[in-house]
């Protein structure tokens, strides 16, 4: 069995893995693993190339199968978690780059509706919070196309950020910045986390920028998952 | 010109159509699925041939066909990034197996050259009242079911990945969202004929895009030019004895370059 370190005992406030075997194509990312920890502030998920950090955020929102056992972030199963959980992959999009950024995070305002919007006003100023409260609204107007890897980060967090999560889970947000870049991302997060107590887990492997900041590391190696605060 | 049915018909039927054509050709074209769209109306093509071998209308094997076509494409397992890493493969393939059923039918019902001229380039000036009606009702279910996905379709299209793990059925909408392609096309063809329904999807649509449009704008836009594309190819097809499908060709790919060309000023 895998390393089990209990860092809280408020399961309803943090991450529970209970003896999950995940699998990544051929590569194994959990085996038996068990973890509990608390998700408050940011926590950063660690581990080599391959070894399954984007597997096990997208698992943690139901998007990937187990294999085995049970994944539980804030005392809830993937499929509901996901509804407090706000999410943004490695590359934040790739489509429709000639649209305006605010319509992508219009989009995700009230993506999770059927029928047509009766009502449109509500969304773009929800839309205008997003974009003001990540520091995307001078370019808001722009085609995301023509916006800088730090920009479009923005951009994908206020779309993270729709729906007013508790949690955030972001996939190499540092990835392909540039070292100012990476060091605005870091204090737009660090600004989330105090300013709207949202926890964040986070993977990257730009641990220079982000020492002093997180709260916690999650390393992920051989199978395991090992915290250190 | 409008002293007579066939152009009265001509125009109504032009109208239904480009109102479907550009609000179904935005998403398709917001989705990146252009091969799709144009694969559609030709798969439509040989079910048209094969109702024509069985005495049925050609509109009834269009919609058949393409709707088959539209279920297997959208039904395709997606990728890592919500995208299925085989579709154009995919689509290839079943074109390719639908052309191929589409020649044998055209053999099978002795009307061979004929028949696959009217398929292919469209009897816009032959649209009869029955037609109408049935472009009409083709027209609402599709619009219907557009409107009712609406918003989980342009979050699935814009952010596929995010709006997985939010919870949108990202498959099931895509699934849907085919089948509603495939009958705007089949309903397209009817119109410009096979070869060249998808123009009046893709170009205004495309237009659209190119101009960085919202979604409502986009698609009030798109819809306007598949409007003025199919009417002004009916005016001037009178005028010159041109066919139509040339005039909304030669117009779309125009269009798409005039708003290259202002993009280009604006952005210097």
């Amino acid at each position: 069995m895998a390393d089990t370190e209990k860092v809280c005992c408020q399961p309803e406030r943090g991450l529970v893995l209970r003896d999950v075997t995940l699998t990544a194509g051929s590569t194994c990312v959990l085996r038996d693993a068990s973890l509990t920890v608390l998700l408050s502030g940011m926590t950063l998920l660690s581990g080599r190339n391959g070894a399954g950090k984007s597997t096990l955020l997208r698992a943690m929102l139901g998007l990937v199968p187990l294999q085995e056992g049970e994944i539980l972030t804030h005392g809830l199963p993937p499929a509901q978690a996901r509804q407090h959980i706000g999410y943004m992959p490695q590359s934040v999009t790739d489509a429709a780059l000639l649209l305006p950024a605010v319509s992508h995070v219009r989009a995700a305002v009230d993506g999770l509706r059927w029928g047509l919007p009766l009502h449109l006003r509500p969304r773009r100023e929800e839309a205008d919070r997003l974009l003001a409260l990540t520091g995307a609204s001078a370019f808001a107007h722009r085609p995301l196309g023509l916006l800088s890897g730090g920009e479009r980060q923005r951009v994908g967090l206020a779309q993270a950020l729709a729906g007013n999560p508790d949690l955030l889970l972001l996939d190499e947000p540092l990835a392909a910045l540039d070292h100012a870049g990476q060091e605005q991302t870091v204090r737009l997060l660090e600004d989330l986390t105090d300013r709207l107590g949202i926890g964040i887990v986070l993977t990257s492997h730009e641990t220079e920028a982000l020492s002093g900041v997180v709260t916690r590391v999650v390393q992920l190696a051989d199978g395991g998952l090992h915290v250190r605060v | 010109m409008f002293e007579f049915d066939f152009m009265r018909h001509a125009f109504m039927g032009a109208a239904v159509v480009s109102v479907l054509a550009g609000t179904v050709g935005w998403f398709l074209m917001l989705r990146r699925q252009a091969f799709a769209a144009h694969a559609l109306s030709h798969i439509g093509f040989s079910g048209a041939a094969g109702a024509v071998w069985l005495g049925f209308p050609p509109l009834s094997g269009m919609v058949v066909f393409s709707l088959m076509a539209g279920f297997v494409i959208g039904a395709e397992r997606e990728g890592e990034r919500g995208i299925p890493a085989q579709r154009d493969s995919t689509i290839g393939l079943v074109l390719a197996a639908s052309l191929g059923l589409g020649a044998w039918f055209l053999h099978m019902s002795n009307r061979g050259s004929s028949l696959a001229t009217t398929l292919l380039f469209g009897d816009v000036l032959g649209i009869d009242m029955p037609t109408l009606k049935a472009l009409c009702g083709v027209a609402v279910l599709c619009l219907g079911l557009l409107a009712f996905l609406g918003r989980r379709l342009l979050f699935a299209s814009l952010a596929p990945e995010v709006a997985r793990a939010r919870g949108v059925p990202a498959r099931l909408v895509s699934v849907v969202f085919m089948a509603v392609a495939a009958l705007a096309c089949a309903a397209c063809a009817e119109v410009a004929g096979a070869l060249l329904a998808f123009s009046l999807m893709i170009g205004p649509a495309a237009t659209a895009l190119k101009l960085g449009l919202g979604p409502l704008a986009g698609i009030a836009l798109s819809v306007g030019l598949a409007l003025a594309l199919s009417w002004g190819g009916l005016m001037l097809s009178w005028v010159t004895d041109a066919p139509v499908p040339f005039w909304i060709g030669l117009g779309a790919a125009l269009s798409y370059a005039l708003a290259d060309l202002w993009r280009r000023v604006r952005s210097r």
